[in-house]
């Protein structure tokens, strides 16, 4: 019977930002149909989703996935996508004091009403607040528990390319791109719902058919002297791989020109535009590079046209271009030119993240950005050219100091600079080579001051790092982490040497969340009884700082005979992987033959210099067949 | 950037042509702030494509003022905000582009086209009416006029202190009902009492239940201008225009 929540005024009256909680967004899409349905049937023959983002309501509205999925999945009428918002712990707690289940922002339908209960997964840290969701909405933690009639629990998302850790709690995960696998998966649900949910278990067989489909439950694990050993599968119709799925062409998949639009503060207020998907470049650590090869491109044209409808649909007087690498799209300068022009006397700002500094980005960032000159980014990642040579990060000294020039001439004098500590063969020359840089940028503004002639004022020059985590499907698969005490022992050696300026700051990212999201990056199913547990012992929002307690964590591992070591220590490029059995496209073979060129700190050209024959042009796209 | 604002203000003052618009607010939308509601009425303009005047310099923004905060949580039926236009717009116009961008909840009841005032709608405001709308809660209401001090915690500037309201209650309105009180209360930027501040007080005070003033409705249901006991509701205020208005 359906049911909807009614949330005590004097509870959202004792909880921060209640508007999180109430929905009523504009673009938001209620479902009329549906609800006579569900008011005069008590429920309905649509498939129902529930769209859950497993963190707060700000963060969860600022992801695109959400915005697509909840159009593709609302396009037709015998589907409809409604969404569900992690509550944040003072909310929680008053919902289970008076027993309100978690529930839908459209028709405040509890969660276990609903036929799919879909996660997008965006960062391992996230895992807690699923069970968090599952619990609240009152759906049964384990896939082996659920009921023919119960929600079939999936994910999808970055995080869903190595599901293990959460293996036991989703009856199947996305891999890849949804906006095509998440129709024909929701229309083997119509099927099923319009037989009467009988035999949950067949249905879970039919949808590791679904190319792109995984369901865990299907594929045993086996373990040899505490290492993971292989998969072994349960039938033999059970594919072997599973291949992600992408989009080939994406100015003709759907796109969401009228996104839901909230009405309390966000993270970023503005809308988006994806400009293409992949990346050309190839850094050996990076998961987004390789994951989402390869590249495809949305023509200027067709963006131009759905800048143009999202800034009017929205209000939003600014639009963001998403993309892995704003400066590798080709048709940069037509793009920001139409909308410009498009946006004329509406007072509406581009964002250009990650642009490459030259001289054409410069006079870009003048011409679009109302935030003049507020701060130029750089991620050097590594403070020498040789580690910069390890990681294949296309850039030298030379090409950073001539940008920076330009920029400083340019009025510029505000820098942040991004590095990674404990990625494979540092040494502390490496570390001390980030203090290096940025004191040599220092001079160079001072310098450029003076050939001027100018008296300068002071720049400010940041200098961020965070922590290597190696991570699944990347060259860097098989690396050990760096422990906590080297971690710390690094940044207080960094910490010694910028101290030498005073414009320069140094900030860094938390040592023990990187550790723990070690862990969980490469962790495979043993994980999964710990993390129920971590979840019952109160632990959920770990992404917050202040929410996220290391010491507790890793006695509830410990509990479970789970180490450090075991996740985030090397491996034997020997072994099986537990994800070897998902297929991104870009090879096993390639990966240990970047690994080999990291260690002979050779550079691996771009897609667009020469293919490397990564294995992504199986999927007969994008960069993989441009002339060159 | 805030700076590059004031200086260009300085330099031109571009003539505005001011709506000066009635607006109620209830259901999902009172639950935010009004920073947010500042925005997602300038979102709305937005999407109406509607000529509206923007401050200049690096960070423009819609030129729009709000007679008072409207807190979280705070239904209202009778607040205002001066919309200034850079073109003349007839106030029907106005309305018929606006109303369909509006979400759920916020509506914009009536509007008027103004000249550009003396004094800034927000500076004009002195009182404001209040219903508050829970079970039993008009006599305690009653009790609490009746006192001659009401004194309160108050947090300001992370300090909290004792602060005495009696003198911020100006009258009870409307008690006939045992279940809503409406009353009057100062408001604006010189003295200004808060629903919150009070239903704090009235728990305080008359052991009126916690749990009732959590779940009473609170609503703004008129704000005046003038000095008490002389003063008028605003639509009723005759208007001081700047001496060389159109
Ligand atoms: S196959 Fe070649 S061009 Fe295609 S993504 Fe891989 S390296 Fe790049």
């Amino acid at each position: 019977m359906h049911r909807e929540i009614v949330v005590p005024r004097s509870v959202l009256m004792s909880v921060e930002s209640p508007g999180r909680y109430v929905g009523g967004e504009i673009n938001q899409i209620i479902r009329e149909d549906i609800v006579r349905e569900l008011r005069e049937k008590g429920g309905c023959s649509a498939v129902r989703t529930a769209f859950c983002f497993p963190d707060v309501y700000e963060i969860g509205m600022s992801n695109l996935a959400l915005q697509i999925l909840y159009k593709v999945l609302n396009s037709e009428e015998w589907t409809s996508c409604e969404r569900a918002f992690a509550p944040w712990p003072d909310m929680d707690k008053l919902m289970r004091e008076k027993d309100i289940p978690l529930y839908s922002m459209e028709t405040r339908s509890p969660l276990y009403e609903f036929d799919v209960v879909a996660f997008t997964l965006g960062y391992e840290m996230c895992f807690t607040n699923v069970l968090q969701m599952l619990d609240l909405g009152k759906i049964p933690f384990l896939s082996r528990d659920r009921k023919d009639d119960d929600p079939i629990v999936v994910c999808g998302g970055p995080v869903a390319y190595n599901i293990e850790p959460m293996a036991d709690y989703f009856d199947a995960a996305f891999m890849g791109e949804g906006e095509e696998v998440d129709l024909e998966f929701t229309r083997l649900i119509k099927e099923y719902k319009d037989n009467g949910k009988k035999d949950r278990q067949a249905l879970l067989r039919r949808i590791a058919k679904i190319e792109g489909m995984y369901v865990p439950s299907l594929y045993e694990p086996q373990y040899e002297n505490g290492r993971f050993k292989r998969f072994i599968r349960k039938y033999d119709d059970v594919p072997e791989k599973i291949r992600k799925r992408i989009i080939t062409d994406l100015d003709n998949v759907i796109f969401p020109t009228a996104p839901v639009v909230p009405n309390n503060s966000v993270v970023h207020d503005r809308a988006y535009l994806e400009i293409f998907r992949g990346c050309i470049r190839g850094c050996r650590f990076c998961q987004a590079g390789y994951i989402t090869r390869p590249v495809r491109e949305k023509s200027a044209d067709v963006l131009i046209d759905q800048g143009r409808c999202i800034e009017r649909s929205t209000g939003y007087d600014e639009l963001g271009m998403l993309s892995l690498s704003t400066s590798d799209y080709t048709g940069l300068s037509k793009l920001t030119d139409g909308l410009l022009e498009a946006f004329e006397d509406r007072h509406t700002s581009l964002s250009l993240p990650s642009l490459r500094i030259d001289n054409f980005a410069l006079e870009l960032m003048d011409k679009v950005s109302r935030t003049r000159k507020t701060g130029l980014t750089f991620a050097p990642e590594a403070g020498t050219q040789r580690l910069r040579d390890v990681i294949n990060k296309g850039i030298c000294e030379d090409d950073i100091m001539s940008a920076l020039k330009l920029a400083f001439d340019g009025g510029w004098s505000t820098v942040k600079l991004y590095f990674m500590l404990g990625l494979p063969t540092e040494t502390d020359e490496d570390v001390e080579g980030i203090a290096d840089l940025a004191l040599k940028i220092e001079d160079l503004y001072y310098q450029c001051a003076r050939e001027r002639g100018e008296k300068p004022r002071r720049p400010e020059i940041t200098v961020s790092t965070s922590m290597f985590i190696p991570k699944p499907f990347t060259a860097f698969q098989w690396e050990g982490q760096n422990t906590a005490e080297d971690f710390l022992r690094k940044q207080a050696l960094l910490k010694s040497k910028v101290k030498k300026s005073r414009n320069i700051r140094y900030i860094w990212h938390d040592v023990e969340t990187s550790c723990f999201e070690g862990i969980l990056a490469r962790g495979d199913r043993r994980l999964c009884p710990a993390m129920l547990d971590g979840y019952k012992a109160g632990m959920i929002f770990d992404a917050w700082d202040d929410n996220f307690d290391y010491e507790k964590w890793m006695q509830i591992l410990d509990k479970h005979g789970i180490t450090w070591e075991m996740f985030a220590g090397a491996i034997d490029p020997s072994e099986e992987l537990p994800w070897d059995h998902i297929d991104v496209g870009v090879t096993r073979s390639f990966f240990l033959k970047e690994r080999e060129n990291a260690y002979k700190e050779t550079v691996t050209p771009n897609c667009r210099e020469k293919c490397a024959g990564c294995g992504a042009a199986c999927f007969k796209t994008g960069v993989c067949f441009e002339k060159r | 950037m805030r700076n590059d604002n004031v200086e260009m203000h300085k330099k031109e003052h571009l003539p505005q042509f001011i709506l000066r618009t009635r607006f109620t607010r209830r259901g999902p939308l009172s639950f935010i702030g009004h920073l947010d509601l500042m925005k997602v009425i300038e979102r709305a303009v937005r999407r109406a494509d509607l000529p509206i005047l923007h401050t200049q310099g690096y960070n423009p923004r819609p030129v729009m003022v709000f007679a008072l905060p409207l807190g979280v949580g705070i239904d209202t039926t009778g607040d205002y905000v001066d919309v200034a236009m850079s073109v003349p717009m007839e106030a029907d116009e106005f309305l018929d582009r606006i109303r369909p961008q509006l979400p759920q909840g916020l509506e914009f009841i009536s509007a008027r086209q103004i000249g550009e005032p003396k004094d800034s709608i927000m500076s004009i405001v002195s009182a404001a009416a209040y219903s508050l709308e829970a079970p039993g809660i008009t006599q305690k209401i009653l009790d609490l006029f009746s006192l001659e001090k009401v004194e309160t915690q108050k947090k300001s500037k992370g300090k909290i202190k004792t602060v005495d309201i009696r003198p911020l209650m100006i009258k009870p309105l409307t008690t006939s009902t045992p279940d809503r009180a409406d009353i009057m209360v100062y408001a604006g930027s010189e003295k200004n009492l808060r629903p919150d501040v009070l239903l704090a007080a009235l728990c305080e005070q008359t052991g009126y239940g916690k749990d009732k003033a959590d779940e009473c409705i609170v609503t703004r249901t008129a704000l005046y201008g003038g000095t008490y006991p002389d003063i008028k509701e605003l639509s009723e205020l005759e208007i001081k225009y700047k001496e060389n208005n159109i």
